[in-house]
């Protein structure tokens, strides 16, 4: 518990100063506040990863299994992300608005109730294992290492969250461009963000991502219920939830080879869908009843 | 009057083939995509807020009598099985399957018989988005070699024409990627056949068995003996899991021998077993402890265990004793005379015996453990009995599933990873290049396609710059 909480404190830090700096450099358009932004963010990720690995540690399975986890997983993939993002493009302003959103989901991990954050054992419902992986990791010593359909199921599902994440707050970024653009703004702060046409294609880009591993992740999630439940589609509300944002981003796919709906209506689908993802998340497990324990 | 008819008059095509032709485009259209797209992920969340599957009566309780007749009528009480959810499924299928009808050959005839084009329009290079042109101080055929070597290089497939203003090159890779949303909505297709099958050759079922038993199992050539249910338990007191010992009787034989857990089904011949829930039997028990006193005493003199359905001579005493019956929270109902039990729990255990002495049945009372002597056991004798104890049968609550369709979901799911992959991170890139003659030296002007991601063509581009550059 120990361990995990000072990584978690640090990191929570971080993601203040990365966001702050990230604005900062946005804002006053001074290169080192970019450039130390960057760093802090890797420090973060770095600090992020050793949450997971501490977590691991002290309740001996995948830190995958409660609400708290989620979220450090949902952040350390934002962090991860954004900055394959930013090595690739080397777009700074868009960190302003994602590591704010990876800095909100920290502090929202933060504030959950405890019962929501204890380390706990895990109920029958949740321990499936690959026997392959047991078999091969117990020639070592390490089968309580092994993993499972739950663990890759959590895994996928929120590598496409995070991925959503992102082009959330990019989507959000190209309505301001196209706005400011088609008023024939050019200077001012938005000048720092990539034009519209960039910011729709890295938008695309990131669903791309995130649209394969929701799809993996629904499907693990299919195949794990099939061993527990019995059914590998039973209608659950955090399933229904699940196939209903990856058909939001499915028309958001298709949105964008249809005639007259590229550009702002797909960008309005986008943010959508990651309204639908932040339903299926907290507004499921807290609003509907289900089987599903969080996420 | 005249009627024309004639070879030249043009007739307008029949009625049902224009009737054809405007459905045909009505499917055919990623407008309706959309829309049916959004329709179910907005009815499948209407579903997540009405409750699903219950009892009028608490339809009536929580929307009043009104709202719960047009429930029943929308039938969103049972949403995901309604015939217009179904339907506009249906909508979704036949629209994937017009618009893969309409597209996919022209594509596959385009794509994939790329044949020699010949020689075309240079200007095709400078409307690319993305164009250069690059000086070699290095002659003609040097430089077309140059370039060709590099494309191989780099696994582009090339289609060289050589004309007297120069050579033409159009070089291609990535055809595949641009069957990836083919290969996906085929994937879907696959999946929902799975479901269909699932739904019409499959069953589901619940079964209570316990421990020694035997359950029969629908449409199956064998049946499955549950040995053993116990719980296991975390140090704190938590529950670990459940777990059911197993074996499969073919013919009165044991084939398979399988221990069972949550998440850790029995799979035999198609069907599947799973831990679904436990308890202990209400109506039954393994043995029942049977105390003989006196009357007047509270000591009891002996004790007998009789087991489930047997008779037991008790030691020393001409009575035998046989366990009949067993009811963990006793209750009589007057109207059928008959005895029930009211829970589940063991509240008010009580077991019926019959009493023999010798031979002749004297008595066949119920004796309740919570209170021993409230009524004679024997009628007209210095001798009672009671109920001294009694070790329980556990149950297991087994769940069976059979789905031939499941088979078919998975293969969906696999076909659609492939065009997942095929379609986001397979892109087809197109380049033409235009190579003449300038003095000593070469010009190359290069331009290029690509289906999507600009920026990967564009990092391409460059590349295949810096390498026809550089030797
Ligand atoms: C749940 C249903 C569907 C899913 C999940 C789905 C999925 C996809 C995916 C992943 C792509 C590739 C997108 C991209 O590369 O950016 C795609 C493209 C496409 N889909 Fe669908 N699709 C669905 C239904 C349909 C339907 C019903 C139609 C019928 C009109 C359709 C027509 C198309 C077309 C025309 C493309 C573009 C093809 C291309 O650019 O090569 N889709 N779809």
């Amino acid at each position: 518990m120990v361990l995990s909480l000072v990584f978690f404190s640090f990191s929570f830090g971080f993601y203040i100063l990365a966001a702050l700096f990230y604005f900062g450099n946005w804002t006053l358009k001074k290169k080192w506040l970019g450039q130390l932004a960057t760093s802090i963010s890797y420090v973060a990720l770095f600090s992020t990863t050793m949450i997971l690995i501490m977590r691991a540690g002290e309740s001996g399975h995948a830190p995958f299994s409660n609400l708290y986890e989620s979220m450090v997983l949902f952040v350390w993939g934002i962090n991860l992300g954004y900055l394959i993002l930013e090595y690739r493009h080397k777009f700074k302003a868009i960190g302003a608005f994602v590591m704010s959103l990876a800095f909100l989901a920290m502090l929202s991990a933060s504030l959950l109730p405890y019962r929501f954050k204890s380390v706990e054992p895990l109920n029958p419902a949740l321990q499936n294992k690959w026997h392959w992986l047991v078999d091969l990791l117990s020639k070592v010593g390490l089968e309580k290492y092994a993993i499972g359909w739950l663990d890759f199921h959590v895994f996928t599902t929120f590598v496409g969250y995070s991925a959503f994440a992102i082009s959330f707050g990019i989507s959000i970024m190209y309505l301001i461009k196209n706005r400011s653009e088609a008023r024939g703004g050019k200077g001012g702060l938005l000048a720092a963000f990539p034009d519209s046409k960039m910011l729709d294609e890295l938008g695309y880009r990131t669903i791309a991502w995130g649209f394969p591993f929701l799809a993996i992740g629904i499907v693990s999630g299919a195949v794990w219920a099939n061993y527990a439940w019995g059914t590998y589609w039973s209608w659950d509300p955090k399933e229904t939830w699940s196939l209903i944002t990856w058909f939001i981003y499915a028309a958001y796919l298709h949105a964008r080879v249809t005639r007259g709906w590229r550009g702002k209506k797909a960008a309005y689908l986008s943010i959508a869908g990651f309204l639908a993802i932040l339903f299926l998340y907290w507004g499921v497990s807290f609003v509907l009843p289900g089987l599903h324990a969080y996420a | 009057m005249s009627i024309k008819t004639g070879a030249g008059a043009k007739t307008p095509p029949p009625f049902y083939k224009r009737v054809g032709r405007k459905v045909w485009l009505f499917f055919n259209s990623l407008k309706l995509t959309l829309a049916v797209m959004l329709t179910l992920a907005f009815a499948a969340g209407f579903g997540t807020v009405i409750e699903q599957g219950l009892r009028p009566a608490e339809y009536i309780r929580a929307f009043g009598p009104k709202w719960t007749s047009v429930i029943y009528y929308t039938q969103v009480n049972d949403l995901y099985h309604a015939w217009w959810f179904t339907a506009l499924l249906a909508l979704l299928c036949l629209n994937i399957i017009v618009c893969t009808f309409e597209r996919f050959p022209p594509k596959w005839k385009a794509l994939l018989n790329q044949k020699p084009s010949g020689k075309f329009n240079a200007r095709i290079i400078s409307n690319c988005s993305h164009n250069n042109t690059i000086i070699l101080a290095t002659e003609l055929d040097k430089a077309r070699e140059k370039v060709l070597a590099v494309f191989k290089k780099k696994k582009y497939k090339t289609q060289l024409t050589t004309a007297s203003d120069g050579h033409y090159i159009y070089a291609w890779r990535g055809t595949l990627g641009r069957f990836g949303s083919d290969i996906v909505h085929i994937s879907l297709l696959l999946i929902l056949l799975g479901s269909i099958l699932g739904g019409f050759y499959g069953y589901k079922d619940n079964k209570i068995v316990y421990e020694g038993d035997t359950m029969t199992v629908p449409e199956a050539p064998f049946q499955v003996k549950l040995n053993k249910f116990w719980i296991d338990f975390y140090d704190t007191g938590q529950i670990r899991q459940y777990n059911s010992l197993l074996s499969v009787m073919e013919n009165g034989k044991e084939v398979l021998k399988k221990q069972i857990w949550v998440n850790e089904p029995l799979y035999y011949k198609g069907i599947r077993f799973y831990q679904s829930s436990y308890g202990s039997a209400w109506d039954r028990i393994k043995r029942a402890d049977i105390g003989l006193l006196k009357k007047d005493s509270k000591r009891i003199k002996t004790t007998v265990s009789v087991d489930w359905g047997k008779t037991v001579p008790l030691k020393g005493t001409p009575y035998s004793i046989k366990l009949m019956g067993f009811a963990a929270d006793f209750a009589y109902d007057n109207a059928t005379k008959t005895v029930f039990s009211q829970s589940a729990e063991t509240k008010n255990p009580a077991v019926h015996i019959e009493i023999y002495k010798g031979k002749e049945m004297i008595s066949n009372p119920w004796l309740f453990l919570n209170y021993p002597g409230i009524f004679p056991a024997i009628p007209d004798s210095e001798d009672d009995l009671v109920f001294a104890g009694f070790t329980g049968i556990m149950y297991s609550g087994i769940s069976l599933n059979k789905d031939p369709g499941t088979n078919v979901v998975w293969l969906g799911a696999l076909v659609m990873g492939l065009g997942f992959f095929l379609a986001f991170f397979i892109t087809h890139k197109r380049l033409w290049i235009y190579i003449k003659s300038e003095g000593n030296s070469s010009e190359i002007k290069i331009g290029g396609f690509i289906n999507k991601n600009q920026f990967a063509l564009e990092k391409e581009l460059k590349d295949i710059v810096h390498r026809i550059e550089s030797d």
